[in-house]
């Protein structure tokens, strides 16, 4: 059963049956997760061609592609669209589909809440959209919204206020599919599964669901009084009356900076199950990885200041708050070299999937090293809020999460969908996507070192300024180019792509043992007992013990 | 393949720091410094990128190597790899290494910080000027301790410790001359402090670093690193409602909208303007703002206020 066959008769997938008011009343996580998935794809369109409008402005000095305003709302329509309505709901995605398979349950604990989070995302990400007719168009002030700047005095209109709405429903489906996550993982791992069994990629969720239930009260908190400040007359965060401007960015980054964990975390995860599987290894270091998850996890919420080096905080603090994110860099650096090791000795196979956490490794790094130049703060007043900052985050946010990401659609497709992606036009997405990241953004740290603040609609030097903007314009592009290949894979291969059969890859973890796609119930057959934390190894092995004796 | 390896890094260094060195401000390293702790800054990103340098080397040579080298070649998906399940050993030291070198770094930080945050003794150049600096929607005002105000380019002499006072009386800015040391922000209902020594004449862009608004882009300005005794006639010269301060109010604030020559761009021409050419009509825009327009002169004190809308008005409210 576990041997993977192609002649395998696949399982008729139940989304096929159903028309839309099906997918409307469903509660299965399957579903569930692929409606996540399938969204936050569309978001990311929208998103990155709300990027494509931005480099088009910037590729040249004193270009008019856009106004000043609209540029403005691109900006802050981006940064949202990517971190709430993108990443975050697309490995919530993940996570739904994949949690209940791996750890050989029938759903998740809650269904029906589970399908409430989707809708209120789908929900928050409308009323987000809706802000582009709203009076005043939609938000401008960032996807950090700083005080004053978001006040009503500063920004009038109804955009900022459709802004706090939007992440507020977001919030409360975010929290809800965070309960859902551990009460899951909790309660229903099958029989053997125990914590060190676990695959790492529902240890990274584990820890996601804990990060958001600490963090997304903060922000609704935070988003409440800066709406009673716009609509109701209280004062928390104006300064003239008594408020304070700098609270705001307190409680913004103490939910800000964990939730880029909740980004991280989960993309790391996948790699940690992806690089085994194309090194024919196991993971090396299997307990190093997981606890680094947590220990990630626990940093993340004692560093948030670091976002705000420049705002004159005391020596004392800004000492703390380096250190602190110094040490981030500590479990960080044991996950790269736990992943470079289980590549040591394999037998390295070049799938798509493997290609992108591949990638995911030579970008992360990158990323993660010039988090040590904003962290030692003398370093970060030189460098904060430039275009050193944006190439920062695009290293870890794109480079990392969205390519992990990609490398989990391209190795889960299969077990969603029945059928294999194509592999050369995967390949060609990778390639392009891989050079025009680096293209794209590898020049922005210059930018920055040079003195480009971000955030800014227009430039007028010309020389090096005008010669790394065009380069990051032009890498945009052909970033774009691999990201449109992605889609017309997944159109061409839905009717014609080759059969995935149960396993394809011969994986380690039980969403393999079943059918592609699996039936409602999930698993036809018992699942069996978890020895270790690779079952479908050990039954392969164990089949392919009893044909030998069988054949002696 | 292990010597190749360890050559690597060290090449790739010196690749990088001859290419940083060769042409200065190609953004490889911080723009040129010409202050003290902007010397001290570039000093420890120096320090930084040397041992980050050398640890991307490591890391992606590794990846490279084991890429290359433990490549399946055709071999079947069904051939395993070497079963290692990992090493105690490793791991403690891949924890342990990483301490050092990030303590290493840390202890630099505070071995450099006292030049960096820390005023300079007054010198020969006489005591240290101080400016309070105000970030406006969207323009930089300057207040010097004889009176004096200036918009947009702030006159400094050479040599001198110029302690800054940073201020807003609206959003949040955020002070940077990418050559005179970091950033600092300029938040309502908050003082901040730096300083800068300018150790070369010339002028310095000046940029807002913290997104305030619509014209963010555009509030800009220069530091203006002058002799002394050209600082002692740019003091005479902004005595009071001056036409040099008209000047710059009109060049710093007005014309990010208006246009340089008062033409009209993101807001109306100001030629013929009625309200340009009645100081009292313009003192009330300017103070209270209307529409579009900011309150862009609310907080100005009298002689500001009045430079401007004479300059205005000579200007612009002729016939």
């Amino acid at each position: 059963m576990a041997v993977n066959t192609e002649a395998a008769q696949p399982y008729r997938a139940d989304w096929k049956r159903g028309g839309l008011t099906s997918w409307i009343t469903t509660v299965d996580h399957k579903r569930i997760g692929i409606l996540y998935i399938v969204t936050s794809l569309f978001f990311f369109l929208l998103g990155g061609l709300l990027s494509l409008f931005m480099r088009a402005q910037l590729a040249t000095p004193n270009e008019h592609f856009v106004t000043r305003g609209q540029y403005n709302e691109l900006f802050t329509v981006h940064g949202t669209t990517m971190v709430f309505l993108v990443v975050v709901p697309i490995l919530a995605g993940f996570g739904n589909y994949l949690v209940p398979l791996m750890i050989g349950a029938r759903d998740m604990a809650f269904p029906r809440l589970n399908a409430l989070s989707y809708w209120l995302f789908l929900l928050g990400g409308v009323v987000l959209y809706s802000s582009f007719f709203a009076k005043g168009g939609p938000a401008k002030t960032g996807w950090t919204a700083y005080v004053p700047l978001s006040e009503l005095q500063y920004s009038p209109g109804h955009g900022q206020d459709l802004w706090i709405l939007s992440l507020h429903i977001l919030a409360i489906g975010s929290l809800a599919t965070a309960i859902n996550f551990i009460a899951t993982i909790h309660n229903m791992r099958t029989a053997g599964m125990t914590w060190t069994r676990m695959p790492l990629f529902v240890w990274s969720i584990e820890v996601y669901a804990w990060l958001l239930i600490v963090i997304l009260p903060v922000i609704g908190t935070g988003l409440v009084m800066l709406l009673l400040d716009r609509q109701v007359g209280t004062h928390f965060f104006i300064p003239d009356k008594g408020g304070s401007a700098l609270l705001y960015q307190h409680i913004f980054w103490f939910f800000g900076h964990p939730e880029v964990y909740v980004i991280i975390l989960p993309a790391m995860g996948m790699i940690s199950e992806i690089i085994p599987v194309f090194a024919r290894k196991p993971i090396f270091g299997y307990k190093a990885v997981a606890f680094s998850t947590v220990g990630i996890g626990f940093l993340s919420m004692l560093v948030w200041a670091h976002h705000m080096f420049t705002v004159g905080l005391g020596w004392g603090l800004q000492s703390y708050f380096m250190i602190v994110t110094l040490l981030v860099a500590v479990p960080t650096g044991v996950k790269i070299i736990n992943w470079l090791l289980t590549t040591w000795r394999g037998n390295l196979i070049f799938d798509t999937p493997m290609l992108f956490a591949l990638g995911f490794i030579a970008i992360f790094t990158i990323g993660g090293l010039t988090g040590i130049y904003l962290a030692a703060f003398p370093v970060d007043w030189q460098v904060h809020d430039s275009y050193f900052v944006v190439a920062h985050f695009h290293y870890t946010m794109f480079g990392g999460a969205v390519f992990a990401i990609f490398g989990g659609l391209f190795y889960w497709w299969p077990k969603m969908f029945g059928r294999m992606l194509n592999e050369k036009l995967g390949k060609w997405t990778f390639w392009l996507m891989f050079v025009g990241f680096n293209l794209t953004f590898m020049p922005q740290h210059f930018l920055g070192l040079m003195g480009m603040p971000r955030r800014i609609y227009t430039y007028g030097h010309g020389g090096l300024w005008e010669a790394y903007n065009m380069a990051s314009t032009i890498g945009a592009g052909v970033m774009a180019v691999g990201v449109l290949l992605f889609f017309i894979n997944a159109f061409r291969t839905n009717r014609h792509g080759k059969r995935a059969g149960n396993d394809p890859w011969m994986a380690d973890t039980l969403e393999w043992l079943t059918t592609s796609p699996p039936p409602p119930e999930n698993f036809t057959q018992p699942v069996p007992y978890v020895g270790t934390a690779r079952p479908l190894r050990d039954l392969r092995l164990k089949l392919k013990e009893r044909d030998e004796r069988n054949g002696a | 393949m292990l010597r190749l390896f360890l050559a690597l890094p060290a090449a790739l260094s010196i690749a990088l720091a001859s290419a940083a060195t060769a042409a200065a401000d190609n953004g490889l390293t911080p723009v040129t410094p010409e202050s003290p702790n902007a010397h001290a800054i570039k000093q420890t990103y120096w320090v930084i990128l040397i041992i980050t340098g050398v640890i991307f080397v490591l890391v992606e040579g590794a990846l490279i190597v084991f890429v290359v080298r433990f490549r399946g070649r055709g071999r079947a998906r069904g051939q395993d790899g070497a079963q290692i399940h990992g090493s105690t050993k490793l791991e403690t030291a891949s924890t342990i290494v990483p301490v050092l070198i990030l303590a290493a770094i840390a202890a630099y930080v505070f071995v450099k910080l006292p030049t960096i945050k820390n005023v300079p003794p007054a010198n020969a150049a006489g005591g240290s000027l101080k400016i309070t600096v105000e970030g406006h929607q969207y323009y930089w005002k300057f207040d010097y301790p004889g009176g004096q105000t200036a918009v947009k380019t702030m006159v400094v002499p050479l040599e001198r410790v110029v302690e800054l006072k940073v201020v807003s009386p609206d959003v949040i800015h955020s002070w940077w001359v990418p050559s005179l040391g970091g950033k600092i922000d300029a938040i309502p209902g908050r003082t901040n402090h730096t300083w800068f020594k300018a150790e070369r004449l010339g002028f310095y862009e000046v940029r807002c670093a913290e997104f305030c608004g619509l014209e963010h882009a555009h509030m800009t300005g220069y530091v203006h690193v002058v002799t002394p005794t050209q600082y002692a006639s740019f003091l005479a010269a902004h005595k009071g409602a001056s036409p040099a301060l008209g000047r710059e109010v009109f060049q710093g604030v007005c014309a990010t909208c208006h246009g340089f020559a008062g033409q009209g761009d993101y807001g109306p021409p100001l030629k013929g303007n009625a309200v340009v050419a009645d100081p009292a009509q313009l003192e009330k825009l300017l103070r209270e703002g209307k529409n579009k327009m900011p309150a862009v002169g609310a907080t100005w004190d009298q002689e500001t206020m009045t430079a401007a809308t004479t300059y205005m008005k000579e200007r612009f409210g002729g016939g």
